[in-house]
Formats: C-alpha cells, structure tokens, sequence
C-alpha cells in the first residue's frame, strides 16, 4: 500500500490571514508557516478565523508552508 | 500564475509520472514511486449533490485528479473554491466545471449603534420575540412554510443554508431562533449560533406574502442586540451573492464582506 508522501502533521493556531486564501499559522513549537485550507475541509464549508486552533500538514518539499487539515473546536 | 500552494519547493519533475488510480467509490489517489502525492475525494450531501476535492503540492497532479474524476463520475458534480484562489478556481474550469454561483462571507458588528438597529421600528402586527421564546408547534410551522417556498422557488442548492425536513415530533431547538409573531401565526424567523466569542446568522427568512416590510430587519435588531448584550462583538453570515435583498440588508448596517466561496459545477 502506498504511504502519504512524508506527511507531517502538526496543531497550531491562526496568526494571521492573508490575501490569497492563506493562512500564517504558528505551530505548537513556535516556527510560523504558510498554510492554505485543504479542498476536503473547504467542501465542508469550514471557515477559518483569526486565533482558530488547527492541525497543519507540513508540506514535504518546504517546511515553511502547510496545508490546514482540521480546525479544532473552541 | 500558479497560487501559493504550488509553489511550495516541490521539483518540476516530481508528480509527472504520477499513476491516477479510483481507490473506491469516492476517493482517487495520485501515486509515484510508491507514494501518494495527491488525493481526491467525492462526498455525497444529503440532498443528493456530490461534492469534489483535491489535496495536492503539485499543479500537474492537481489538473490530472480533476480529469480522472470528472471522466469517472458521470452525473452532476460540484465542488467549492475560496474567492480569493483565482488559479484553484481555473484549473477546475478547465477540468471541464463551471462557476454556478459566488456566495460571500459578511461580518456584522452587533453594537445597535454601529448598526443603525438601535432606531430600526418594529413592523406593525408583528411582536419580536427573542431566542428561546417561541412555541415550538407554530415555529415549526412556520419552518415548514419556509422550506415549501423555496423548494417551490430557487431551491436550496442556490442557497448557502439548507433546512433539513425535520422528522414528526423531533424538536427544532427553539432556544436559537427569534421570531416575528403576527396575529395568528408567525411570520419570520433569524436562526443564531453563539459561542464563546463569535456568533453565526444561519438564516434569516420572512413569509412570501410579508417581505418589504422591514420584519428581517427587526429581527436583525433582536438579535444582534441580544448578542452584544451578552458580550458578542461580532457575528457573520452568508449570503448568496445574487440574493439582493439580503446583500442590501446586510449592507444597509454596515456587514464588511470578509471573504467568500465559489461554487463551480458541471449537469
């Protein structure tokens, strides 16, 4: 069976939302990121908000950007 | 110009020899060299539609799951992009969907002040009552009333609220509606969800033969104002973006458009 292409997942919070659909998020151990929402969440009409807790799927090729997987409740 | 996620560091070559397979029913995977480097899902609402989506880093494998699951569903599809994500939004056009319809996010302050609603006159005939004080047989009535019209009209597919048939006997939850009740019957009804620090206008609809009166403009006032009494600074809503009315009565207290989705689809 296949396996995800290094995928690394990490829970941080919104910082900052940006033009272009993205999102600055600060994960738990403090480096900041560059994330967009995941098609599978924004097809459950998720929104995202400022201070939003998040779980952030690194992108293997960069880590300063990511891929928001799953807004937390708060 | 490719958006922001396509440019994440990824090589050119990386993706291009990438094997599309249908896993099951409702989900693609994108594989090469054994790993997966994207991912495409279909869900099935409720209602009936069937929605897509693609997590990918790879602009080329993004274009090729939007082939393969286009090829491979053969009715009606759709699926939603943010407002803001231009190259999203054409690569699914060019996969073969079409944009059907835009609905914006606003954001309203709940301070009467800020919003006008502070002088905003209740209708005559009508009584706002506020969240938690409607009897629950004549709400769902009213709710009943509600879901008819637009299933005879628009259709809730044009809609960015849907409000599910209810089953007999099944409570509607009385405490997040404010209604406008008339003589007889009520006449329209604003549906809040608070929480801690944010709230949400679900919907706010008015009988067909009551409109143009200025009842979803009173009810605005009830509940926002209960909103900020309770600590609430601010709530949203969403609006489909060719419903008029509703953008002029969001516009008309002063609701900032924050942000927004694209609906594209194909049948």
């Amino acid at each position: 069976m296949a396996k995800a292409a290094g995928a690394i997942e990490v829970r941080g919070t919104v910082v900052e939302c940006l033009p272009n659909a993205m999102f600055r998020v600060e994960l738990e151990n403090g480096h900041k990121v560059l994330a967009h929402i995941s098609g599978k969440i924004r097809k459950h009409y998720i929104r995202i908000v400022l201070l939003d807790p998040v779980l952030v799927e690194l992108s293997p090729y960069d880590l300063n950007r990511g891929r928001i997987l799953f807004r937390y409740r708060t | 110009m490719e958006s922001a996620q396509f440019s994440a560091g990824a090589p050119a070559t990386i993706g291009s020899r990438a094997l599309i397979t249908r896993v099951d029913g409702t989900r693609w995977h994108a594989v090469e060299d054994d790993r997966v480097v994207g991912r495409g899902e279909a869900s099935h609402r409720p209602d009936g539609r069937v929605f897509l989506s693609i997590d990918t880093w790879l602009g080329a494998v993004f274009d090729r799951l939007a082939a393969a699951m286009l090829a491979d569903l053969a009715g009606p599809v759709r699926t939603l992009v943010d407002e803001a994500d231009h190259d999203i939004t054409s690569r699914w056009e060019r996969a073969g969907l079409a944009v059907r319809r835009r609905e914006r996010q606003y954001l309203v302050a709940t301070d009467p002040p800020a919003t006008g609603l502070d002088t905003a006159p209740t209708p005559s005939g009508v009584t706002i009552l506020p969240l938690g004080d409607a009897d629950e047989r004549p709400l769902r009535e009213l709710y009943e009333a509600i879901r008819a019209e637009v299933d005879a009209g628009p259709g809730w597919d044009t809609m960015p609220v849907e409000m599910p048939p209810r089953p007999a006997g099944a409570p509607l939850g009385a405490s997040t509606y404010a209604v406008a009740a008339g003589a007889d019957r009520y006449e329209g009804l604003a549906r809040v969800v608070a929480r801690r620090r944010h709230a949400r206008i679900g919907l706010v609809a008015v009988r067909a033969g009551q409109r143009r009166r200025g009842i979803a403009r009173a009810l605005l006032a009830e509940v926002l104002g209960g909103l900020h009494r309770g600590g609430i600074e601010a709530a949203t809503a969403d609006v489909d973006a060719s419903n008029s009315a509703a953008t002029a009565l969001l516009g008309g207290i002063g609701a900032r458009h924050v942000g927004g989705v694209v609906e594209l689809g194909r049948g």
